[in-house]
Parts: C-alpha cells; structure tokens; sequence
C-alpha cells in the first residue's frame, strides 16, 4: 500500500479543533477534580465517621467503576434530567471519577508529612485548621506534585472516552476522519503523535513545579 | 502557692502495653526538673502527656492550676475542653528530639508563627521579638536561612526560641541533643543552663548526666514505668539508692557512680561551656541506649 | 428507578461477562510475560535493548489505550493484518499491561536495597542466582500492590473494548439503551457488576500483599 502522510496536513485543522476539545475536558474534569478531590481527602481525614465513610465510599465506588460507565450515567441520566451538553456531561463525569484519585493522591501526601510537625503545631496551641492551612498542607504539596501529575497524564488519557458519548475531541475526531478517508493509520499516528506532545508538556510542567517547590537547603 | 505542674497516678497505654503504671510528681515554679531513665522507661510519653499530645488511660495531670486531664470515679478520664487544651498548650513550650521545625519557613518565620496565629500579636511585634530571641540563642545572623540549612544544634536553639517566643510558663525538653552530633551539643545546652538561671521551670528528658547534676535542682529516675528514685540531683546521681538506678548509672556512665571519681573525671570534661561541672562532666554520646527514640 | 428493569437487565448484560473476564485474563497474562521481559531489557547492560524498553514504555504510556485500540481494530487491516474485535482488543489492552506492569517491575527491582546484591557478590553468588533467589523475592513485595492496582484498572478498561464491537457487557448495556430506551437500570447494572468484580480483586489484592509480607 502507499503511504499518504498529505492527509496529515490536508486535515490538520479538523485534528487541532479535536485537540481544542480535549484540552476543555481536560481542564474541566481537572478543576473539578481536584477541588472535590481536596474536599475527599480532608473528609478521609476528618474527626467525624459519617465523613470519613462516605469519602471512602464514594471512592470505592468511582474507583470500582470504569470510566466508560461513569461517563454512560453522566451523559444518559445526569445529563438529560438537566439538560447538560455532552460537554458539560463529559466534563462532570471524567471530574466526579478524577476526584476519587485525587483524593487518595492528597491523602497520601498529607500522611507522609512528618507527624512531628503537627505534634509541633499543637503544641504551640495552633489550631487543626490552622496547622493544616500554614504547616501541613505546604509540606504535603512537593510530595502530591509528582504523583498528581503523572495522574494528570492518565486525566488527559482518559478524555479519549468521551468519543463513547458523542463527544468529537482528538480521538472522536480521528476515528471519524479515518472512516470517511479511509487514511486510518496515518491519522491515527498523527493523533498520538499529538497525545504524546501533550503528555510531555504535562512532564515539562511538573520539572517545572518540582523545582519551584523544593525545599531550601 | 501550689507547684506548677501535679502529676498523680499518672498512667498511659498503648494497646496492652502498659508504659507508665502510675507515676507521681511536683514541679515548683522556678526548678528545673531532669528525668532520667534506659530508654523505654516512659520518660518522654511523661512529657508528652502534660500537653496532652498523648491522652492518659489514668490518673490526673494539673498545670497552674488548671486540670489538663482527671481521672474519674468510674475510671474513665475526662480532658481538658479543646479551648482549654490550647491556653494549657500557651503556657508549655516543648522541644523536640528531632526538632520538628518547619522546613518550608525561615527560622524567623519558624518562630513569628505561632505568636502571631495563637496569640494574635502583630507582624511587627512577632518579628522584634523573634530576633530578641534568635540573638540570645546566638542565631542572630540566622533569621532568613531555612532549617535544612542549618546544622541540628543551630536547628534545636531555634526550636527553643520559638517554644519561648509563646511565653510559657514552664518549658519541657524530650531528649534535645539526642539527634544532634555530639560536639554540637554543648551549644544546646548551654542555651537551657542560661534559661534555668534566668528562673525558667524546666522539665527535662535527658541522658546528659553532666547536665543533670549541674543543672537540674531534682532528678526523678523512671524505669519500667514508675519512678523508681528521686531527690536532690546530687543525692540521686552521686548516692543512689535502688540497685536499678546504681545499675543505670553505672552503665551509662560505664564506671561507678560514686563521688570519689570527682578528681579524675572532673578533666575529662571537653563540653563547650562545661568546665565549671565537677561532677560528670564525661558525655554520654557512647550510651548503647541512647537510641533516637524512647519508645 | 424501575426495578423490574434491573432484574430484566441483568441476565442481558452478564452473558457479556464471559468476553470480559476472558480479555482481562488473557491481556493479564500476556502482558505481564512482555512486561517481564522489557523489565529484564530495560535492567540489562545491552544498550539497544534498554532502548527498546524505554521506546515501548514510553510510546504505550504516553497515547491513550483507546487509540491503541482503535489502531489495532481499524489501521492494522491496512496493512493487511485483520483481526477479529476480540483480537484486536487482547491486542491493545497486552500491549497497554505490558508497558505499565513493565515499570512496576523495574521499579520494584531497583528498589531493592543495593547492599543486598553487594552482600551477594561478596558471598561469590552468580548475578543470575542472586537476582533470581534475593533480589526479585524481596522486589515482588514492593511490586504486588502497583501491580494489583494496575490489573484492577485492566479490568475496568476491558469496557472500551465495546467502541471496537466486541460483544463485552458494556456494549450489551447500550444494546438495552436503543432497544428498550431504558438508561438508569442498566447503567446501574453495568456499575455494580464491575464493582463487584473489582471489589474481588481488590480482596484478592489484600490477600496477595499479606502472603508476601516480610515477617515481622
């Protein structure tokens, strides 16, 4: 067979708008999942059992359960009852599952804190929250930074499902392509050419953050 | 006027494992108070419960007047509200074997925290006051470096400034120069004599023998989780009574703990600052027990 | 929710669970056969195939698994290889297990303390022999959970098998959804059937981890 690398090029518009769709599921289902995830990881964490059970719970659920279903239940049942584009439905179903790794992500970052820096803040007289917010929660983050960020890498991974609702970001867009040029292998590396591209500005970032949060030695 | 610090019937476990069996003891206003002991005698969990970052299974525990914990008439303790914990907590500065800074702030920032979160003193007021408190552990010129950037001897002076920078009323001090090396000790100690003779009540976990007799106005030794002697710091160090504190001491001072050593050990001494001890002035940096730890 | 439509669901979706359990197990095993052998690449001292290694690791972690899919299933016959959805799935997701279990296992080798392949040389063992008897035993307790963690995910994914047509339970539910119009129950179904399968192996996971614990 011959090769037709021209219908890279030839395409590349439909491709970057595919892209463009990615990275809004990506930033969404980030921002959501991150500030749920905060709030999982806090109530994993809190004085009262009512909170640490339903953050394990919701946790053993979303991490029990694929993605794909996740999103099938965001889209068909959340999404219609209210009346959500598939976007928004995308976007809140990829969160409400990043959230449950994120959280265990925070978690473990808060434990590996020495607990001889909230032994300190006690007895200082500080208060948890205050502790938490100026001493903890600090600490914890050049911990959480590598391992949120390789999650990172999988949340953008990850979006590459929503073609299974209807949403046409790189990976929907490439199969549609592909079917209508009759070009798959050509399209479809070009695809993960861009994937692995975006995946490694996530890896720039987080040299990046790692060094702005090393501790002074 | 009552003492300071009342502990009666002091007990605490963890699990089955029963580490104080009922310990009782004073501390005056103004004494310095050293507790000696082999490692996992209990000597730090005392400590460690006058704050409440341990929660006694038994017994009461009494700070300037305040209950910190009782024991009730069913058995069950009842602890001090959390506000209450917190004043107790203004009044009790404690220092750490491991010093437990914290590394993402500079050592001034280290010691304005607290002062300015808990007591609600102003940037400016925290500042001055905190570099008093560095110039007079000799860290003058340390204020902006981070701990990690600071040898452990300078790390524990500025553990002990920001314990001071709360103003406490009695200060407690759990085996301080245990994790740092033993040359850079001296400064560390030097920096509590000072504090003793300022007038400061001090309780203090140590297996510095040379600063206990030099120091400390009374020695409680604890094994097994009862204090098993104490006294007057001479009596207890030089003249030991229960063959278990004349077996530890000889031990960790690897010679027999008996006044008449004066004259040849008295030259021994190479500590910093430590020349004026004519008793034990020998380290013990070679203790087999002195592990990091006290369980 | 119509609880009729649950029970109704159920035997509709778990004929699909064979196909599931079968492309788990299969991209489990040989998977995990490639990832042992990139991991043996990746720590060898032959420089082209450490970098084999790498370019596999890095190329199958870096696109996501349903490209893979989607290149397996729709550019392969292409080049004149044509599988069926259901090889073509086993494909993708050996390839995907092999690259991520790849780095479990090189992790968990390098983890190992080096004193101990240093007290085996000075004890005059072969590299072969101390690898083999002291350093992977005491690595396999660093890898199970990443490992686990990994083959749970695997499990989980066997659902976008559903996007190339194989008759897996996902793709059986969304039969349900054009057939019947119904959406929640069989979107719950789907749920809990998974869940009660990672939440197995999950178990298993647990029961794994304390086998190979260090006795204390």
């Amino acid at each position: 067979m011959e090769w037709d690398w021209g219908i890279v090029g030839r395409t590349f518009d439909l491709l970057l708008l595919g892209t463009r769709l990615t990275l809004v599921l990506f930033f969404f289902s980030s921002l959501l999942g991150t500030v749920l995830g905060l709030v999982l990881a806090l109530m994993r964490m809190s004085r009262f059992r009512l909170a640490r059970w339903s953050s394990l719970f919701y946790i053993w659920v979303f991490r029990g359960i694929p993605v794909l279903v996740i999103l099938f239940f965001a889209f068909f049942v959340v999404g219609r009852r209210m009346g959500l584009t598939s976007v928004q439905a995308g976007s809140l179903g990829l969160g409400f599952s990043a959230a449950a790794y994120i959280a265990e992500i925070i978690r473990a970052g808060i434990m590996s804190v020495d607990p001889g820096q909230s032994e300190a803040s006690e007895a200082l007289a500080m208060t948890k929250r205050h502790y938490m917010r100026r001493v903890i929660l600090p600490q914890s983050i050049r911990v959480i930074i590598p391992t949120y960020m390789s999650n990172s890498i999988l949340v953008l991974k990850v979006t590459s499902v929503a073609v299974a609702i209807g949403i046409v970001e790189l990976t929907g867009i490439t199969r549609q392509l592909s079917n209508s040029t009759t070009r798959p292998i050509e399209l479809f590396t070009a695809a993960a050419v861009l994937y692995v591209f975006l995946t490694t500005v996530i890896v720039v970032v987080q040299e990046v953050l790692e060094r702005r949060f090393a501790l002074k030695t | 006027m009552n003492a300071l610090v009342q502990v009666t019937g002091l007990r605490k476990s963890f699990g089955d494992n029963e580490v104080l069996k009922g310990v009782d003891f004073e501390v005056e206003r103004g004494e310095v108070v050293a507790i000696i002991g082999p490692s996992g005698s209990g000597k730090t969990t005392i400590l460690r419960c006058i704050n409440l970052l341990e929660r006694p299974t038994g017994g009461r525990v009494e700070v300037d007047g305040r209950v910190v914990c009782e024991e009730l008439g069913d058995g069950t303790m009842r602890f001090a509200e959390r506000g209450d914990v917190r004043e107790i907590r203004e009044q009790v500065g404690m220092v750490f074997q491991r010093f437990n800074l914290f590394p993402h702030m500079t050592a001034l920032d280290n010691i304005t925290e607290a002062p300015k979160s808990v007591r609600g003193m102003s940037k400016e007021d925290a500042n001055a006051r905190a570099r008093e408190l560095l110039d007079s552990v000799g860290l003058g010129h340390k204020a902006d470096a981070y701990p990690l950037q600071l040898s452990g001897g300078q790390q524990q002076r500025v553990a002990i400034a920001r314990a001071l920078a709360m103003e406490p009323a009695l200060m407690l001090f759990d085996e301080v120069t245990s994790a740092v090396d033993p040359e850079l000790a001296g400064e560390i100690l030097m920096v509590m004599k000072r504090l003793a003779q300022q007038g400061m009540t001090m309780l203090v976990v140590t297996h510095e023998m040379s600063f206990a007799a030099d120091v400390a106005d009374r020695v409680l030794f604890i094994d097994h989780g009862v204090i098993v002697e104490q006294g007057q710091a001479r009596d207890v160090l030089t003249a030991p009574q229960n063959p278990r504190t004349r077996a530890f001491l000889h031990a960790v001072l690897d010679r027999a703990p008996m006044a008449e050593d004066d004259e040849s050990t008295a030259g021994a001494g190479e500590e910093a600052g430590f020349g004026g001890s004519d008793l034990f002035s020998e380290r013990v940096a070679t203790d087999p027990e002195a592990g990091p730890d006290d369980g | 929710m119509d609880w009729d439509v649950v029970w109704e669901s159920v035997p509709l979706i778990w004929k699909g669970a064979g196909a599931t359990v079968s492309m788990f197990a299969w991209a489990l095993v040989i998977g995990t056969a490639g990832a042992l052998a990139l991991a043996l690449m990746r720590l060898s001292a032959a420089k082209p195939l450490q970098w084999f290694a790498i370019g596999f690791g890095w190329l199958f972690r870096g696109i996501p698994l349903l490209i893979l899919l989607f290149f397996a299933f729709f550019a392969l016959p292409e080049l004149g290889i044509l599988l069926s959805p259901f090889l073509a799935a086993i494909l993708g997701f050996s390839l995907w297990t092999a690259a991520y279990q790849a780095e479990v296992i090189r992790s968990g080798i390098i983890a190992v303390d080096p004193g101990q392949s240093e007290a085996s040389e000075a004890l005059g063992m072969t590299k072969a022999h101390y690898m083999r008897r002291i350093i992977f035993p005491q690595g396999l307790r660093i890898m199970v959970p990443p490992f686990t963690g990994n083959a749970i995910t695997l499990l989980k994914q066997t659902s976008l098998a559903t996007l190339v047509t194989v008759p897996e339970m996902a793709l059986l539910t969304q039969r349900i959804f054009s057939n019947n119009f119904k959406f929640v129950e069989p979107i719950f179904v789907l749920g809990m059937i998974y869940l009660a399968m990672t939440s197995v192996l999950l178990i298993v996971s647990v029961a794994v981890e304390r086998a190979v614990s260090l006795k204390v």
